[in-house]
């Protein structure tokens, strides 16, 4: 049997108040998974450590304790330069408002994605990822030339730049209008299902969730976030 | 996309910020550039007049500085004459009449008069003999070469030879003829010389002579020494037909006659070193009454020391602040986008940048600016000499254009200017650095 993908074993988080001296519980989670190839919506109200939970699975922010285990490497041991490689290699990130580079194209947003991992930047395999996703024409637009869809297709087309095995997206939904949710979800799934890559949603959209074969609320396997944050 | 291209287009996107740092830049570099290259320049000018053929030069009393920016570097107010007798004083007994070597004679290998005080468009005219250019050499040593003609020959009273400087900008030719004015350029128009010759270029104040038969020279209006009993000893070139008339007009009496100053090569005699030879000349004729000798090495070595050098020295000091100041302009240039820089820099760390990509992509943006800025400004530089070149000329007396240069402190510049600006850029690159990812990424939740 195949191992997941990403495995949080007893992964706490935690962050200082103002002032320094008091901290407040943002995440106390024994248990989870996600499987290889394997689909997941994440809700969680505002305020529940979903985006903390993002950060931790990436790399980009520690884990107090816990193993937070990517792909089969506990990137809680590492030191932050393998993390960032991890992170390169392993992860593609979708972001709520997109963050594309104003300065560079939809061609370059993805061949900066791949210069920070380990294969060269490929800038054949950058275009039929966009072309993909509908951008064939496009490669060179920067993105205040593009409308909302065409960003959110280039971010899905850059998370997906150095071949990883999981993609996370966070509010991929929040700003889009609800004319565009549904392909921006037929759009993720879509391409993941393609490239064989398990992906993560976090919403808080319960309309988004329902869309996936595996729909978890973080309040349920996340016991800090069962009492709201102070 | 390496680092250089992502630095490069991180450029391109705050284009406008990114020009006026480099155009800053370049204007600092533009201006260091000029500064140097013309300060070198004037320099070189000066320090290679020991090197003229001669090592010597006699005149009235007076400031031997003057009168070595006068007779070598065609600058400075003129001065007094000195006697023709004391001029023969130098000559071996062949070019004198009583027969009888010159009181100076056995010190001296060339003695050549040059006589001063006109001017033809602002060019100083000198008067002088054919051995001006026949036995003196150039500051490398060897014989004086001609661009176009010949020197003029001593029986050909108003033949002229051009420098090349002069013969350039007024488009003289050989055959043309001029007419010097007296004492300045509105001054009396004296009579025709015609061009036997046109000097090659010596980058030297010998570019921008113009230089006539001394025969012809002495016969102008108000040259002649007014003397006891003379009928009409100020105009007696009244009595003389000009250049392309027919006969040689009588010279001058040699009573008439008196020369600004001489130029010596002193002997060289075989087991006594040159030097002493030439102070032991230099302190018989400063003993006398009639004149002084200056050597031009020395006196121009006391300018360089007194005035030169601490002017160097300042130079230097405005190159570094104006460099500093090209660095704080990137410094500001830099910080005042790092906001903007911020997210950029965030996103490139969730895309899986490591802090030292973003260290270094900001350290080599710095680079870019620098180097454009640098770079622009060396050509800007050379371009501003190249305007003011004619300026220089005519003030110092020396060549100036395009591709002049000073190659060590040129060399040295943008070099010293990029170790600045990598030094200016590590405070925004050290707050890319350390730039919160998580911060700048913060959605709800």
């Amino acid at each position: 049997m195949e191992q997941p993908v990403i495995e949080l074993v007893d992964v706490r988080k935690s962050f200082a108040m103002p002032g320094g001296e008091e901290r407040v519980d943002v995440l106390d989670i024994p248990e989870f998974h996600l499987d290889a190839g394997a689909q997941c919506a994440l809700e969680g109200h505002s305020g529940s450590g979903k985006s903390t939970l993002l950060n931790v699975i990436s790399g980009i922010q520690r884990a107090d304790s816990g193993r937070v285990v990517i792909c089969g490497t506990d990137i809680g041991s590492l030191p932050e330069p393998a993390r960032d490689r991890v992170r390169a290699d392993r992860l593609g990130l979708v972001f709520q408002q997109f963050n594309l580079l104003p300065g560079f194209t939809a061609l370059e947003n993805v061949l900066v994605a791949m210069a920070f991992g380990s294969g060269r930047a490929d800038r054949g395999r950058a275009t039929d990822l966009l072309s993909a996703v509908g951008l064939g024409h496009r490669l060179h637009h920067k993105p205040a030339e593009l409308s909302v869809g065409q960003q959110q297709r280039v971010a899905v087309a850059r998370a997906l730049a150095n071949r990883p095995r999981i993609v996370l997206a966070d509010e991929p939904t929040a700003s889009v209008d609800a004319a565009h949710q549904q392909q921006v979800i037929d759009l993720l799934r879509t391409t993941c299902t393609e490239h064989g890559v398990a992906l993560l949603v976090v919403t808080h959209a319960p309309e988004v969730a329902g869309q996936f074969p595996h729909r978890l609320r973080l309040e349920d396997f996340n016991r800090a976030a069962r009492t709201p944050a102070r | 996309m390496s680092l250089l291209g992502i630095a490069w287009r991180t450029i391109r996107q705050r284009l406008f910020t990114s020009l006026l740092t480099s155009l800053s830049l370049a204007l600092g570099v533009a201006l260091v550039v000029a500064t140097l290259i013309t300060a070198g320049v004037v320099k070189r000018a000066f320090a290679s007049g020991g090197g003229l053929g001669y090592n010597m030069i006699v005149g009235a009393k007076g400031s031997p500085l003057q009168l070595v920016l006068n007779s070598v570097y065609l600058i400075s107010r003129p001065i007094e004459n000195i006697s023709w007798d004391f001029y023969r004083e130098f000559l071996p007994a062949a070019e004198r009449p009583d027969g009888m070597p010159g009181r100076y004679a056995a010190s001296v290998q060339t003695a050549v008069p040059i006589c001063m005080g006109d001017y033809f468009r602002g060019y100083r005219v000198i008067g002088t003999n054919a051995a001006y250019f026949d036995r003196m050499t150039t500051v490398d040593g060897g014989p004086f070469r001609f661009a176009a003609g010949v020197n003029f020959r001593d029986d050909d009273f108003f033949g002229g030879v051009l420098g090349h400087e002069v013969a350039r900008r007024l488009s003289l030719a050989v055959g043309d003829t001029f007419s010097p004015t007296h004492g300045a350029d509105d001054g009396a128009v004296h009579d025709p010389f015609r061009v036997t010759g046109i000097l090659a270029r010596t980058d030297t104040p010998v570019d921008r002579g113009v230089y006539v038969n001394m025969e012809g020279f002495f016969l102008q209006e108000g040259h002649a020494k007014p003397v006891d009993g003379a009928s009409d000893s100020t105009t007696p070139a009244t009595q003389a037909p000009p250049a392309g008339g027919g006969g040689r007009p009588a010279p001058l009496p040699d009573a008439q006659r008196e020369v600004t100053a001489v130029l010596v090569t002193t002997a060289s005699i075989p087991g006594l070193p040159a030097e002493l030879m030439a102070m032991g000349l230099k302190q018989a004729i400063n003993e006398g009454r009639d004149g002084q000798a200056a050597e031009p090495v020395r006196e121009i070595r006391q300018l360089l020391d007194l005035f030169v050098r601490p002017l160097e020295l300042l130079l230097l000091l405005v190159t570094a602040l104006v460099v500093i100041v090209s660095a704080i302009g990137i410094l500001v240039s830099m910080v005042g986008s790092s906001l903007e820089r911020s997210r950029d820099v965030a996103i490139m760390r969730a895309l899986g940048a490591r802090r030292s990509h973003v260290l270094a992509t900001v350290l080599i943006e710095a680079v870019l600016l620098a180097v454009a800025g640098g770079l622009a400004g060396w050509v800007l530089g050379h371009l501003l000499v190249a305007a003011i070149g004619p300026l220089i000329t005519t003030n110092a007396g020396v060549s100036v254009g395009v591709l002049s240069g000073a190659p060590l402190a040129e060399l040295l510049l943008v070099p010293a200017l990029v170790l600045l600006a990598v030094g200016a850029a590590l405070l925004p690159a050290i707050a890319a650095y350390r730039t919160d990812v998580a911060r700048w990424l913060q959605g709800p939740g």
